[in-house]
């Protein structure tokens, strides 16, 4: 069936509708990866987001147990331009079809994204919605739409909860936590804390952690409480502390630099990304709508470790006082290329040290 | 049997890159701060952290290499040759030194080490950054930074490889 694809500025795009019927209301972006659609899909930094995908045909992986970021998608919407149609004749094989109508998301194929892709590198992110027929009413209703501010709160788990192992003990603040992390520290046999991002700073410390991570997220960090900021500001001073995506944000915040807002969101994993101490080059999974402002970061307290060359951003900052660092990027791929995941191998070398000295 | 490789190439740059950042954390920036590798490896693993930290200060840290086979307790010819030119001993006075090493052991090497610099001059302080630390100390020294603990044997032999010298980077655990 006929659907259509309104945006803010009136623009339509028109396609057939796929995943479930209903209409919705996001804020639109573009993801130029060319693989891993399940875990863009499913990561938590896109909830209230639409999705774009500039890989010409999408879909035709299935969805698969292994490739979940989160249980429940948040995301608001997937446009592609060509939907792949995989046999689901086989017991428990799920394809991204049916996988959209069971979490009540609407779909869009047959979508000229390149046009589409153009036009919002131009417009920025917008507000958009999918709907069966363009009229009046629906671009009201658009136009009336108020997008929440609350992803984070919309995202991450209210309550505290532990994925055991028998190594160090890191506690994880949750923001919208993507489960590659999860799989990364597993892969450490870490022992895990997960707490709510409104913890105190003695319920962490009751819990006696040997580190610390700042976890992913969706939205803008400067949406979020001052308590945040503070109970970062307390931590990365008792112990290493590790910051990804909007935990980056984050940390940079509570160390006085300033966040601004992407001109165009970037999503994808083609940009290459240098570690400024070793003149190393790598890639790696990329989701930011922000970025730090370069003039806003006080160089005496704060190191530049990497930077996006394609446009100069910064990606990985360090504290100068404390061995509390981050990384803007996703280095445990999923989806991705899996060249940055020695960012957790220092992670927990420097916990070991610190456990060391401090036993 | 095989021996056993414990760090590869690019856990070795990591290691290498973390010393630097925690010699920084440590001496708050690359002020009065002099490197000093031990004879044969650890004059390149020294020259190794001064690039980073040019990288990242854009700063010239100096380096100084120094042999301290001959200040060796068990070395039977002892005495007191640095094996330096005069004009490649830096004015250590009131620096601060971090000696360099590829591997702690005993710490033999690093005590021959500390008498050799405070023969050259008296510096404000003395840390030690090596990049394996395999335990079995038979004097009271520590490192200040590690790249990596590896629990060994006493009789296993730890083989450090480093590109300008072995043409390859690793750490090896031989058997």
């Amino acid at each position: 069936m006929e659907r259509h694809l309104i945006l803010e500025d009136g623009t339509v795009f028109s396609g057939q509708g796929f995943g479930a019927p209903a209409t919705t209301f996001g804020e639109i972006i573009f993801d130029t990866a060319t693989s891993g659609y399940q875990e863009t899909i499913t990561n938590p930094i896109y909830d209230g987001q639409m999705i774009v995908f500039a890989m010409p045909v999408v879909g035709a992986d299935g969805i698969h147990a292994e490739a979940y970021e989160s249980t429940t998608p948040k995301i608001r919407g997937v446009v592609v331009h060509d939907l792949a149609e995989v046999s689901t004749n086989r017991q428990r094989r799920m394809n991204l079809d049916r996988f959209l109508q069971h979490h009540n998301i609407p779909g869009l194929y047959e979508v000229d994204t390149r046009k589409l892709i153009r036009h919002l590198r131009e417009t920025g992110p917008q507000k958009a919605t999918i709907v069966d027929v363009v009229d009046d009413h629906a671009v009201d209703q658009l136009v009336a739409t108020v997008l929440t501010n609350k992803q984070v709160q919309n995202t991450a788990t209210p309550k505290a909860y532990a994925n055991p192992g028998h190594g160090f003990h890191i506690i994880v603040i949750d923001f919208g936590l993507k489960h590659g992390i999860l799989r990364v520290l597993g892969d450490y046999d870490a022992n895990v804390t997960v707490l709510p991002y409104t913890t105190t700073v003695d319920e962490v410390l009751t819990l006696d952690p040997d580190g610390i991570i700042l976890s992913t997220g969706p939205g803008n960090p400067e949406d979020l409480p001052d308590s945040v900021l503070t109970l970062i500001r307390v931590l990365q001073t008792k112990m290493p502390l590790l910051g990804l995506g909007l935990g980056h944000e984050l940390l940079a915040l509570a160390n006085g630099a300033e966040i601004q807002a992407l001109p165009a969101e970037y999503h994808g994993m083609n940009h290459p990304i240098q570690e400024i101490i070793s003149q190393q080059l790598f890639y790696a999974r990329q989701g930011r709508g922000y970025v730090i402002d370069e003039d806003s970061l006080d160089g005496k307290k704060l190191f530049v470790t990497h930077r996006d060359l394609v446009d100069g951003s910064i990606q990985g900052i360090r504290l100068r006082d404390n061995p509390a660092f981050s990384v803007q990027f996703f280095p445990d791929g999923a989806p991705g290329p899996l060249e940055a995941n020695g960012i957790f191998a220092d992670f927990f070398e420097t916990v070991a040290d610190y456990v060391q000295k401090n036993s | 049997m095989a021996n056993k490789v414990v760090l590869d190439q690019d856990s070795m740059q990591r290691a290498l890159t973390r010393i630097t950042y925690e010699i920084l954390e440590r001496n708050k920036g690359g002020q009065n701060l002099i490197l000093v590798g031990i004879k044969t490896r650890g004059e390149y693993l020294a020259h190794r952290i001064a690039d980073r930290l040019e990288q990242l200060e854009q700063v010239q840290i100096p380096v100084m290499a120094i042999d301290v086979t001959n200040y060796r307790d068990d070395h039977l010819d002892s005495g007191d040759d640095l094996g330096l030119d005069p004009a490649e001993k830096l004015n250590i006075a009131n620096q601060n030194i971090v000696l360099v090493d590829d591997v702690l052991f005993t710490g033999r090497t690093t005590r021959a080490a500390l008498d050799a610099l405070i023969q050259i001059g008296r510096p404000q302080a003395i840390a030690l950054a090596v990049l394996v630390d395999r335990g079995h100390r038979e004097l009271p020294i520590r490192a200040d930074f590690v790249g990596k603990n590896i629990p060994t044997a006493q009789n296993e032999k730890i083989k450090v490889k480093v590109k300008e010298f072995d043409g390859e980077d690793s750490v090896e655990i031989v058997h």
